[in-house]
């Protein structure tokens, strides 16, 4: 076999991706090879740090697809259909790599020749039967309908892609424009506006590339200022990118590669955002947004290992005679790149944030979070998330060490910053890095299919788990318990001061927004600190105090207030239902049900879903307490049933007879003659008359009422409960203790977080809840993402973006730039993932969004929307 | 002129209102949005809307078509937010309108109303841009969750008064039926003409019209001779009233966790929408053609076909369910014999699917008696009886369908671009 070009085998350092579940899966760094073995062409990566390790061998076909993307990635797709990438670190490199793999192909090409003529490729090679005349003002309109004929088909794209490249037509059609404009000649410009269209969604990565070079840019988007869908309208898109004020060099980039890659960057997006956002189709979308990621990438980490360039960047905020613009521009500056690398894969992260603290991240963040211009605070608050989100027990080792060492500590100013700050984004923002810091990484999330499937993927983030598990466990345990010996009361003080404030009025603005996150942050704090929680919680009396709230003016605090103790009965912990019996806390939540029960308002709904949860759980001590202090209120009660089958189940618990109570259980549809004997005797076993069926219910569903499914058990003889019930009731006792262990002691020893999830998948409520399951790397994957076929929601794909926290989500607001352009070279996902099983979609063929391929682009579009 | 004044012709005029202008605002919808309850009831006659998705321009199309706002009742089944350039104005907009006019608007929540979904659709890109920082995406995030989670039009006439400032001779050219056959359907475009009339009880003829892909697939149910029944009752032949029965709006569909719209009641909504449970499929659900209840490719909610809708509407004397959250190519789509129908509100959706969008107007009863007090679907009915009884008539539909809005008279629809650049 004859090679034109012999092997390159002198060693290319290079990254090898490789597309799993639509991530760009980092499988390590090492160097590439390209071999010929046998009559068989290989590419191999051997591992940096284990030479023996071999990252990649994949031997070379004809029809892999193989595309060289700017001047240092080649991605291709696996003879398995997984689709990979190699990200060089020099450009010759790749180009070597890139010889080698076109003459390979060529080869196996012309071999392959004869019995192969339906490749274009090969067609290509004999003669390219395209071709366009030289762009003249005459003949703009015989371009565009001949460009409208070839790009019909995939290789007539093909063939075009190829020859606009070649012929480096687009350069020839610049000077076009200008004379079109000239001449003010419409038409032709309108025909330059179409062209340029179909020129830039051939999708290809190499035209892109090019039309925002220096040289063209401004006569490719010069042309598409003339929408002929606008004929009466001009954009300005020319003037907006001439405009160089809008780049801020906070600190002079040296490296010319780089800044012009910023500068192109800024194009794509540009053009991404508004001169194409109209026409952009989805593979289109993708390769641009692909572009930029890719981009992004190299400028931080080409920045982030600028000895100088960092050193010059912190070094305004710590110099005092910097003015304050340069300051807030080094902030930003610095909130830019964490937001662009929170899309960076967890080593190259790593390696950022370690430069960045070197060079005194923490000093910027302390500098911002105390600074007076609010948008300063906000932008400290964001790089502060970032890196709490990107590692929370690195944050949670500096503030130990600033404890040690007697400084203060980041957690009194965020604490203080909850507590005084005005600007209610900043306010939001403190309160979720508060939470993030305190959450115990320990959790034993369920074994959750999903979980599991994503971490497997992952070995850096097992890897993290494993470390975390051996060594920062005690550590985020003593700074949670430090947390509630030096911080918590500081924290909750407003709330405990309350006391001294009855009746509650004239709340300020600022108190109730306050008084809102010091109870959701309790909320978290009951659920996820079970003892140490419960243990301040009590001490400092904070269940009086919120209950205070439940009688406020205001409805929306009085709504948190009510969640607060949703979560604790939610619990179903004896020692907070204690809590809230003993101090009659259960008096307040009635009386709103009171005063908003004429109207079906949103407070009347939460507390109706509260007392339907007591009766869908038989939490009895709340049932008791209840009953036994409001029987006359409850009874009032009449619109919704909720609050007689309350006193129901209070009289069934106190074993009265049927004749004491015939009213009552002639309600309870089948007046089962088991019931009552069964009952009179045991006191306490109330729930245990349920049949299988009904417990199966209770179980499982959420929110039909006793009485229907009672008729409609029924209804259905296979499920009617008599002859269970009979059975039943000779096998009782063993059932019965299982169950009252089950039901009331065991609970606090036994209420694991497994519990908990269970529970929270149960009511609703879960997405108020902190996922715990979600692993923290997940949670910085939070992406942009727009799939091919997006014009369908699927719930699936968010199922890898989880959010820790949907309702206190702790979203760092990422300087646009960096939310829009993440993770885009990825694949259409089936309908697969997230919880729930699918039955369509998971064998639709799987399409890669990558550039190139427009063949089969531009279908799939669904009639499914919103 | 008051603040909201201002903002509201400000925002009519597409232009972002300052931050604290938004945090007033969406303060003050707060306090009106806990007072409703998850189910909100709403007399006809009224305008139902469907996903907005950010499409300002249409929007005020919207409003051109259907009438603006104070002198046509809307509700709005969600998703105004996302996908489009102009979610921003779009919402704040819609709940100025709220705020103003609290007894003529009505919005309900859709599944885009959510943080997870709009940091992913665009709304939260489109906050970061026009504002710099989070601050307005929390504050609108915060009152998603205070949104209302379905509607019931109640009221409704089951025969269609003539639209307003229609023109009588184009009226009397139409190939369509006149006399005292009862009009069901009428289908108007943006011109205020008519298209399309369906006369109620009769085998409509779509395929001859051309719209085999529209309104509804048939009329199975078995021909009435007198006017539309009460939905107080589930025989109503013959009734004296002419009332089109309760309308449920939801922006999904159903769940088969909600047997009787009573029980929406019971769900605490404010909250995040959760992954899954009554709240969800409420706003993730789809009607599609099957027996029963099938799992969604959504990955959230659930199918269900039109043994489900028959048996909900019959247990809860509903005439019909309006949803939204499908693009329909025509704009709206009838389905299960008329007792579902979709409306999508977003004509070109994404600038680019070539599809007209609707509105559908439910006129008011006006009949001495035509009120109904219904029941709930309170369970004590009993099931069984569905074939017997027949469907109820459902009331007159006036379909409203239009198109995207001629250009925005100040440019090509546009994101806003990044105000600075670091990197």
């Amino acid at each position: 076999m004859a090679l034109v070009v012999p092997p390159p085998n002198d060693k290319k350092r290079v990254k090898v991706y490789e597309l799993r579940h639509n991530d760009w899966f980092d499988r390590g760094t090492g160097f590439c090879t390209g071999r010929v073995v046998g009559d068989e062409s290989k590419i191999y990566v051997e591992s940096e740090d284990q030479p023996d390790r071999t990252l990649l061998e994949t031997r070379i076909t004809k029809d892999d697809g193989y595309q060289k993307q700017q001047d240092t990635l080649i991605v291709w797709t696996e003879s398995t259909g997984t689709d990979m990438a190699l990200s060089f670190q020099e450009a010759e490199g790749c180009a070597a790599i890139w010889d080698f793999v076109s003459h390979v192909q060529q080869n196996l090409m012309a071999m392959a020749g004869p019995d192969d003529a339906l490749s274009d490729d090969a067609m290509d090679n004999f003669a390219n039967p395209l071709s366009l005349p030289r762009p003249e003002l005459s003949n703009l309109d015989d371009i565009a309908s001949l460009m409208r004929t070839v790009i019909a088909t995939p290789q007539g794209r093909d063939s075009l892609s190829k020859l606009v490249i070649s012929d480096d037509y687009i350069r020839k059609l610049v000077p076009i424009v200008t004379m079109a404009e000239d001449l003010e000649s419409l038409d032709d410009l309108h025909h330059l506006c179409n062209i340029m269209k179909m020129l830039v969604l051939l999708n290809d990565t190499q035209i892109i590339e090019h039309v925002v070079t220096d040289d063209v840019v401004m006569g490719v988007v010069g042309a598409l200022e003339y929408d002929p869908d606008f004929p009466t309208h001009k954009a300005n898109h020319r003037r907006y990118l001439r405009d160089r004020s809008k780049f801020k060099e906070v600190v002079p980039i040296q490296d010319l590669a780089i800044k012009k890659k910023i500068h192109s960057t800024w194009r794509l997006l540009y053009l991404k955002d508004v001169v194409l956002a109209r026409i952009l189709d989805d593979p289109t979308f993708s390769v641009l947004n692909s572009l930029i990621f890719f981009n992004q990438v190299d400028i931080v980490s080409h920045l982030q290992g600028n000895t100088a360039f960092l050193e010059e960047l912190f070094g305004i905020i710590d110099d005092p005679n910097a003015p304050h613009m340069r300051k807030k521009d080094a902030v930003c500056f610095i909130q830019t790149c964490c937001a662009i690398a929170k899309n960076i894969q967890a080593p190259g992260r790593q390696t950022l944030y370690a430069n960045f603290i070197q060079n005194g991240l923490l000093r910027v963040i302390n500098f911002a979070l105390l600074n007076g211009d609010s948008s300063i605070r906000v932008a400290g608050t964001d790089i502060l998330v970032a890196m709490i989100d990107h590692d929370a027990s690195m944050v949670r080792a500096y503030i130990f060490r600033s404890i040690q060492d007697s400084k203060r500590p980041l957690t009194d100013t965020l604490i203080e910053l909850l507590l005084i700050e005005n600007d209610l984004g900043v306010k939001a923002q403190a309160a979720d890095a508060i939470k993030v810091l305190l959450e115990p990484q320990q959790p034993p999330p369920p074994p959750n299919a999903e979980t599991m499937a994503r971490n497997s993927n992952n070995p850096e983030f097992l890897s993290k788990m494993r470390n975390n598990a051996a060594s920062a466990n005690p550590q985020i345990d003593s700074f949670i318990q430090n947390f509630y010996d030096n911080s918590a009361s500081k924290l909750f003080r407003p709330l405990k001061d309350l006391e001294k404030r009855r009746p509650i009025v004239n709340l300020t603005f600022q108190e109730v927004s306050l008084f809102q996150h010091l109870i959701e942050i309790l909320m978290f704090l009951i659920r996820y600190h079970l003892f140490r929680s419960k243990i301040f919680i009590f001490q400092e009396g904070l269940p009086a105090r919120i209950a205070q709230l439940l009688a406020c003016q205001h409805k929306h605090l009085q709504l948190t207030a009510l969640k607060f103790f949703r979560t604790c009965i939610g619990l179903q912990d004896d020692s907070y239902i204690q809590q809230m019996t003993k101090n009659f806390l259960f008096e307040p939540i009635l009386n709103i049900v009171y005063t908003t029960m004429p109207r079906d308002n949103l407070l009347n709904s939460v507390c109706l879903e509260l007392f339907e949860y007591v009766k869908r759980e038989n939490v009895k001590p709340v049932i008791m307490h209840v009953v036994e202090n409001f029987r006359e209120k409850l009874e009032e009660i009449s619109y919704v049933d909720t609050f007689q089958s309350l006193i129901l189940r209070y009289d069934q618990m106190q074993g009265y007879n049927a004749e004491a109570d015939t009213t009552l259980f002639s309600q309870d549809s089948d007046g089962n003659p088991h019931r009552t004997s069964v009952n009179g005797n045991q006191r306490w076993q109330g729930v245990k008359e349920m049949d299988a069926a009904e417990e199966a219910y209770f179980n499982t569903s959420d929110d039909e009422d006793e009485l229907a499914n009672k008729k409609a058990a029924t209804k259905r003889p296979s499920m009617s409960n008599g002859v269970s019930q009979a059975a039943r009731s000779l096998v009782d006792y063993p059932d019965d203790e299982e169950e009252s262990l089950d039901g009331q002691v065991g609970v606090m020893e036994r209420m694991p977080i497994e519990r908990l999830n269970a529970q929270a998948a149960d009511e609703n409520t879960k997405s108020s809840i902190p996922i715990a399951s979600t692993p923290p790397l997940e949670r910085l994957s939070e992406k942009r993402r727009r799939e091919e076929d997006d014009e369908e929601d699927e719930l699936g794909k968010l199922s890898t973006t989880k959010r820790r926290s949907s309702s206190v989500s702790s979203v760092s607001s990422g300087v646009s730039i960096g939310s829009n352009s993440s993770n885009v070279l990825r694949r259409k996902k089936g309908f697969t993932s997230s919880g729930k099983e699918t039955t369509g979609g998971s064998n639709e063929k799987i399409k890669i969004s990558l550039a190139g391929r427009t063949s089969a682009d531009g279908e799939g579009k669904r009639d499914e929307g919103g | 002129m008051s603040d909201l004044d201002r903002a509201i012709s400000d925002l009519r005029a597409c232009k972002t209102i300052p931050e604290p202008a938004v945090h007033d605002l969406c303060h003050k919808a707060r306090e009106l949005l806990i007072e409703e309850g998850n189910v909100v009831q709403v007399d006809a006659p009224v305008t139902i809307c469907g996903d907005i998705h950010g499409q300002f321009h249409d929007l005020m199309e919207l409003f051109r078509v259907g009438g603006d706002v104070p002198e046509t009742n809307y509700l709005f089944m969600g998703d105004f937010v996302d996908r489009g350039f102009y979610s921003l104005e779009s919402f704040l907009l819609l709940l100025c309108l709220k705020v103003r006019y609290p007894d003529r608007i009505t919005l309900i929540r859709g599944n885009h109303e959510s943080r997870q979904i709009t940091t992913v659709y665009g709304f939260y890109d489109e906050c970061m841009r026009k504002y710099g920082s989070a601050n307005v995406w929390r504050y609108c995030c915060e009152v998603f969750d205070y949104l209302a989670l379905g509607a019931l039009v109640l009221g409704t006439s089951a025969t269609l008064e003539p639209a307003a400032g229609m023109d009588p001779e184009a009226l009397a050219a139409l190939p369509m039926p006149t006399g005292d056959e009862e009009v069901e359907i009428e289908i108007m475009n943006s011109r205020n003409e008519v298209t399309s009339r369906f006369p109620r009880n009769r085998r409509r003829p779509f395929e001859n019209e051309g719209m085999a892909a529209s309104p509804p697939t048939s009329p199975n149910h078995p021909a009435k001779t007198g006017p539309s029944g009460t939905a107080a009752s589930g025989d109503s032949n013959g009734s004296l009233a002419n009332s089109g029965g309760a309308v449920l709006c939801v922006h999904g569909g159903l769940s088969p966790l909600i047997e009787t719209v009573d029980k929406i009641r019971l769900l605490d909504r404010k909250q995040e929408v959760p992954h899954e449970g009554a709240m969800c499929d409420l706003l993730w659900s789809d009607p599609d053609e099957i027996d029963g209840w099938g799992l969604s490719p959504r990955g959230a909610g659930f199918l269900f076909g039109s043994d489900i809708v028959k048996r909900f509407n019959h247990m809860n004397d509903l005439s019909l369910i309006a949803r939204a959250h499908q693009l329909v190519m025509e704009g709206f789509k009838e389905m299960f014999d008329s007792s579902i129908v979709t409306v999508w509100s977003a004509p070109n959706y994404c600038y680019r699917c070539g599809n007209v969008a609707a509105i559908l107007e439910l006129g008011e009863d006006t009949t001495p008696g035509g009120v109904v007090a219904r029941c709930n679907g309170d369970g004590r009915r009993e099931g069984g009886t569905l074939e017997k009884s027949g469907l109820v008539g459902g009331p007159g539909r006036r379909y409203r369908v239009f198109e995207a809005a001629p250009q925005d008279p100040r440019g090509m629809p546009a994101k806003k671009p990044v105000a600075d650049y670091f990197l």
